[in-house]
């Protein structure tokens, strides 16, 4: 599991689209680094980095980004 | 210029910088090596302006993270080390009691505001920041 029981299926995404790491930095505003941090699970972006990402593939921000960790009930 | 070229240049010009603060050294000018500093300052703010350096919110969140780390380890490590100076070793030790250590007093006392200052730095620029976004309002 990622960081704050966080899963992403960015690497999928990005291979449907046929984008490389480099491109999608660049389509979102971030560096490679940043990307590669993504999926592999070692950083967690910030809510407007995720809304970019999920625009860019035209999905919900669910698709792409998962919560596995405890749920709370009101 | 990209950012891998941006990291060549910079590391070109510490070098520089480096070797002309050694010179200057050697020949007891500080106006050489103020001189070599600002020069080398001047031309990276320069280059980096030209490039266009993607500064993205994961190296924020590193920069942040080392910032925070920093305070936490020097904070402390410098008034513990103001407090190690300013113990009065003249009445414990007849070594420090001839006064050729005085010294380490001043130096001990100059630690200490160090860390006074570190400290209001700190507390004012979190004030300011937890106003910024919002925080110590009630609604």
């Amino acid at each position: 599991m990622g960081v704050a029981g966080m899963n992403n299926k960015l690497k999928i995404y990005r291979a449907i689209h046929d984008l490389t790491q480099e491109e999608l930095a660049g389509k979102i505003g971030v560096s490679r680094q940043t990307v590669i941090a993504i999926e592999s699970d070692k950083y967690l972006p910030s809510l407007g980095l995720a809304f970019k990402i999920a625009r860019l593939f035209k999905v919900n921000i669910e698709d792409i980004f998962s919560f596995k960790g405890e749920t709370y009930e009101n | 210029m990209n950012a891998k070229k941006y990291r060549q240049v910079r590391a070109v010009v510490a070098i520089f910088v480096g070797a002309i603060v050694s010179i200057a050294a050697t020949r007891d000018s500080y106006l050489l090596s103020a001189a070599g500093v600002l020069t080398g300052m001047i031309f990276l703010i320069l280059v980096r302006s030209k490039a266009r350096i993607i500064v993205d919110e994961r190296e924020k969140t590193i920069r942040e993270k080392a910032a925070n780390m920093t305070y936490a380890i020097f904070a402390p490590t410098i008034g513990i080390g103001a407090f190690l100076l300013m113990i009065p070793y003249r009445d414990i030790s007849p070594v420090f009691a001839k006064g050729e250590f005085a010294y380490l007093e001043s130096l001990g006392m100059v630690f200490a505001y160090l860390t006074l200052f570190l400290i209001t730095i700190y507390a004012i620029s979190y004030w300011f920041l937890n106003r910024k976004y919002g925080g110590g309002r009630d609604e």
